[in-house]
């Protein structure tokens, strides 16, 4: 293991030992509600940038995976019973085989084709939902929480820490990829496909890859929602603003680096939070939809690039 | 000189107990009362009518010194009629803003994720609106604001109805969703009861916009009766289509669970298409209860400056009845106690504007009161004609019968 690497891991199992300190010392669950989300915003937007930052085709359909997460959650409860680590595997190897099938299907689209196509995947899982009357169909359902396990002393907490956990595990993923060969493949197909396959990059297969690891973890991080809210409906699961969302993030905190997916949902997701409780959650979708065209007019590369940049500065003076 | 000293010394004492008592008073902390209320999304319309007449009980409580002595604080959120953001807000309103009782945010959708969590840690809901939301968690502090207990509630009404016009068939039409299908489910229940023979039964998406289609459908299945679960803008699309395209000849009572033909703008934007229909309500003008005609007056100078719903006839009161419940509790029990205030409206006759409400153990209604009228002789384009009692006929419950259902569904358009 590189230099990098070492620290990598090191930095990571800081930010789980953090967690799990907060999770014993903080009382406040306000705070656990708040961050599980921002966290959860990280899973997604790293999930997002595996395909759509590295490889350059925009997924509109991340609530289609996010949702599809939740209700295979919400199917093992009511079937089986089976605990949360149980619902979040499961999910993301459905998210994962959903992501491969849906790769097989629209990944010969480009561009906006291709956008187009994942946008009518959640309106097809969502209408498949609505009428499944297992899961609550269009009525949605409710679920009440098991007892909480040792040692956490809330389920909120648990649920937290298992998000963290969620987190790393995709930030982890996503920096082997963007360091590999698989990275370099893919970057290759975001600059020019016709070249990268005549250089023998084996286009296809790297893109169905994206594709699956992208869709499993976007469904792992839909899997705790139904315990999050304790109530699931297809309205919210497959609300496109986790799409949006998950778009957005990459996008404000750079695509080129790991790094990017999880700045922007640190800082829009914090933003998002704040302005809930505070000036009017109305103002939500506006403050995404500002900071996006700053970010796009202002540092196209994002965050990253914007540090980038002035370190490069610095460096040079 | 003595004297001068002696007066001064007793002004100074009753000036100092005064500012004492009155800086007790201020020091006091206030009662702080949450909740998030849909202001944006669908149910924002309803939501922002609703959020006024809470804010005149806040202000006429404390006009009238506060609850135990303590000014009401009154904290709200929107929450974007978005059920995945109400459990974070009840949160924050608990651990953050520490607040000493809750509301329930208007709807069943917005409201059901955080039925555990008030279960979970024990505390007293105020529900505004929700229907069978307590139905899988049956949390014994919870009570709905709302005139309705179980689906049969609603639609009973205009089952009768029919079978007073001697109706042997039915058409089911429902929007796929929540309330829609609990409603539906009740009413076919009902039907296969009264013996109606079902010609006609389908769930719509929720996004249909054009119900041209359905509505030839039904016509062509000859009913006797029409039931339709719909939301407000299906609603109004769905008297669109039926104006344009007609139900038949067959049809002798039409509507039933139509949410959004109770709004002003609705009423108003539809007019003379109303006519005919059998609705469900929870106020029409004319029934009379101690203090809503005064309500009425007082809202509607709010509303005007709100720019919400004009004559609030749905839920305004409703919500205004829930500040008048917690209220008459904390008085009655002169505590804020939860589990003590819980008992005590379970125990005990509310009485509100909207009349005395009596709770079951599963915080429902023990009368339900949802009134089944049929809109008669209504013109296009004017507001004022929907403040007057007759515009809405009451067909059921028996003690508000305003009159007797008029059919075929074609002749009460006329």
């Amino acid at each position: 293991m590189t230099a990098r690497g070492y620290r990598f891991w090191i930095g990571a199992a800081i930010v789980l030992s953090a967690a799990c300190v907060a999770a014993a010392v903080v009382k406040n669950e306000y705070y656990f509600y708040a961050a599980y989300v921002v966290i959860q915003f990280v899973v997604l937007a790293t999930a997002w940038n595996i395909l759509g930052g590295y490889a350059g085709y925009v997924n509109f359909g991340s609530s289609a995976f996010f949702g599809v997460g939740a209700y295979i959650a919400v199917m093992l409860i009511k079937w089986l019973n089976l605990p949360l680590g149980l619902q979040i595997i499961a999910a993301a190897a459905v998210g994962g085989t959903l992501g491969f099938g849906v790769g097989l299907l629209t990944l010969r689209l480009r561009g906006i084709f291709f956008s187009i196509a994942t946008v009518a995947i959640t309106i097809i899982l969502e209408t498949a939902v609505i009428n499944w009357r297992f899961v609550g169909g269009a009525t949605g359902i409710q679920i009440l929480r098991p007892p909480v396990m040792e040692p956490f002393e809330s389920y909120t907490k648990m649920l937290f820490v298992c998000m963290v956990l969620l987190a790393i595990i995709a930030v982890a993923i996503a920096r082997h990829i963007e360091t590999s060969w698989i990275g370099r493949g893919l970057r290759a197909i975001r600059d020019n496909e016709e070249a990268a396959e005549c250089t023998g990059v084996p286009t296809l297969k790297l893109k169905l890859a994206a594709c699956a690891i992208s869709g499993a973890l976007m469904s792992a991080a839909g899997a705790p929602l139904a315990m999050y809210q304790s109530f699931v409906e297809p309205a919210s699961a497959f609300n496109l603003t986790y799409s949006v969302s998950a778009l957005a993030m990459p996008i404000i905190g750079g695509t080129s680096h790991w790094l990017g997916p999880v700045l922007g949902a640190l800082l829009l997701g914090s933003v998002q939070q704040i302005v809930t409780v505070t000036v009017s959650s109305e103002l939500n979708v506006l403050v995404v939809g500002v900071l996006l065209v700053v970010f796009v007019v202002a540092a196209p590369q994002g965050l990253v690039g914007l540090f980038t940049k002035v370190k490069d500065k610095v460096k040079g003076n | 000189m003595k004297l001068p000293r002696i007066v001064a010394a007793l002004v100074c004492s009753v000036l100092m107990t005064a500012s004492g008592a009155l800086f007790a008073q201020g020091s006091k902390p206030p009662v702080k009362i949450g909740m998030s209320m849909p202001q944006t999304g669908t149910l924002g319309g309803g939501g922002q009518a609703a959020l006024v007449a809470l804010r005149m009980w806040v202000d006429d409580v404390n006009g009238k010194g506060g609850l135990l002595g303590r000014k009401v604080e009154f904290i709200v959120y929107d929450d974007q009629s978005n059920p995945a953001l109400t459990p974070g807000i009840y949160t924050k309103l608990l651990d953050v803003d520490k607040v000493d009782l809750l509301i329930a945010p208007y709807a069943t959708v917005p409201t059901a994720p955080i039925m555990p969590l008030v279960k979970q840690r024990g505390l007293l809901l105020m529900g505004n609106f929700s229907f069978q939301v307590n139905h899988t968690v049956k949390h014994d502090m919870w009570f709905n604001n709302a005139p309705w207990n179980d689906a049969s509630s609603w639609s009973d009404g205009f089952f009768k109805a029919g079978k007073q016009v001697g109706a042997k068939t039915i058409a089911i039409l429902a929007a796929d969703q929540e309330f829609a299908q609990n409603l539906a489910n009740g009413a076919r229940e009902l039907a296969g009861k009264a013996g109606l023979k079902t010609v006609y039964n389908q769930n719509y998406p929720p996004a249909t916009v054009d119900f041209s289609a359905i509505i030839r459908a039904i016509r062509a299945a000859k009913p006797d009766m029409v039931f339709v679960c719909s939301y407000p803008n299906d609603s109004v699309a769905i008297v669109r289509a039926v104006n344009e395209i007609g139900v038949g000849s067959s049809v002798k009572l039409f509507g039933g669970g139509m949410v959004g033909l109770q709004f002003t703008p609705n009423m108003v934007s539809l007019g003379s298409m109303l006519n005919g229909i059998v609705n469900y309500n929870s106020y029409v003008p004319g029934m009379k209860y101690p203090g809503i005609d005064e309500f009425f007056e007082r809202y509607r100078k709010r509303a005007g400056e709100a720019k919400v719903d004009p004559l609030g006839l749905y839920l305004p009161p409703f919500n205004y009845a829930i500040g008048q419940m917690i209220e008459q509790a904390v008085n009655g029990t002169r505590s804020l106690d939860h589990k003590t205030l819980a008992a005590y409206l379970r125990k005990n006759e509310m009485k509100t504007i909207v009349g005395s409400i009596r709770y079951g153990p599963d915080g429902e209604w023990v009368n339900p009161r949802v009134v089944q009228a049929q809109f008669r002789g209504i013109a296009d384009k004017n507001m004022d004609q929907f403040r007057q009692p007759g515009k809405q006929v009451v067909l059921y419950p028996e003690q508000y019968k305003t009159g007797e259902v008029i059919a075929p569904f074609e002749k009460a358009r006329k």
